[in-house]
């Protein structure tokens, strides 16, 4: 009767243990910088149609920094 | 490359310089114009493929420091457009040197292409564009 106590009282320890060697490898947690998803090239391609527009602007506006 | 990294450093030096004398710099630039037209017409000076004038040949000091200050004005107008627009200097300066090879380069002027020779402009057909421009 004494060692059955003792046995279930084993399995009863069993799942707290693997609960806590589980703990110790598998650890989820929120990432400390938000999840960056990346447009850079969409972008940058848009900046670089916009600033041959302005660049014609600037050549033309400031003809003193671009002579003949 | 060694000597536009002077050319740079020296710019930047009298660029310190010239903002503390602005009233100068103004004549200096009515003046330089001209000047500018002419070492660019003779060949001396060139426009480059990274949107700044260099020296195809030794110019005189007077061009020299004219070309120096032009190249200052230049970069500050660069640094605004790129500012405004989220680019960086050497972007807008690129996107520049490709409309001047489209557009500004005269018959008989010299134009530096990134492998770095020197060539001049010799009939009226377009001159070749640096290969980042399309």
């Amino acid at each position: 009767m004494r060692s059955v106590t003792g046995m279930q009282g084993k399995f009863a320890l069993l799942p707290m243990i693997c609960g806590i060697a589980l703990a110790g490898c598998i650890q989820v947690s929120a990432p400390d910088k938000p999840i960056e998803i990346n447009l850079n090239i969409n972008i940058r391609q848009e900046v670089m149609v916009k600033l041959e527009k302005d660049v014609e602007t600037l050549i033309t506006d400031n003809p003193e920094l671009f002579p003949q | 490359m060694d000597r536009n990294k002077t050319l740079l450093t020296k710019s930047l030096l009298a660029g310190a310089l010239s903002l503390s004398l602005a009233g100068g710099a103004i004549m200096a630039s009515a003046q330089g114009v001209s000047a500018i037209e002419t070492a660019k017409s003779q060949g001396v000076i060139g426009e480059t493929w990274e949107g700044y004038i260099d020296f195809a040949k030794t110019p005189s000091d007077a061009v020299r420091d004219e070309v120096e200050a032009l190249n200052i004005k230049r970069r500050a107008a660069y640094t605004q457009l790129a500012s405004q627009r989220g680019a960086t200097v050497q972007e807008v300066a690129l996107k520049t040197a490709c409309q001047i090879f489209a557009a500004k380069i005269q018959v008989g002027q010299a134009y530096l292409l990134p492998d770095k020779i020197w060539r001049v402009r010799e009939g009226a057909s377009p001159i070749a564009r640096p290969d980042y421009c399309n």
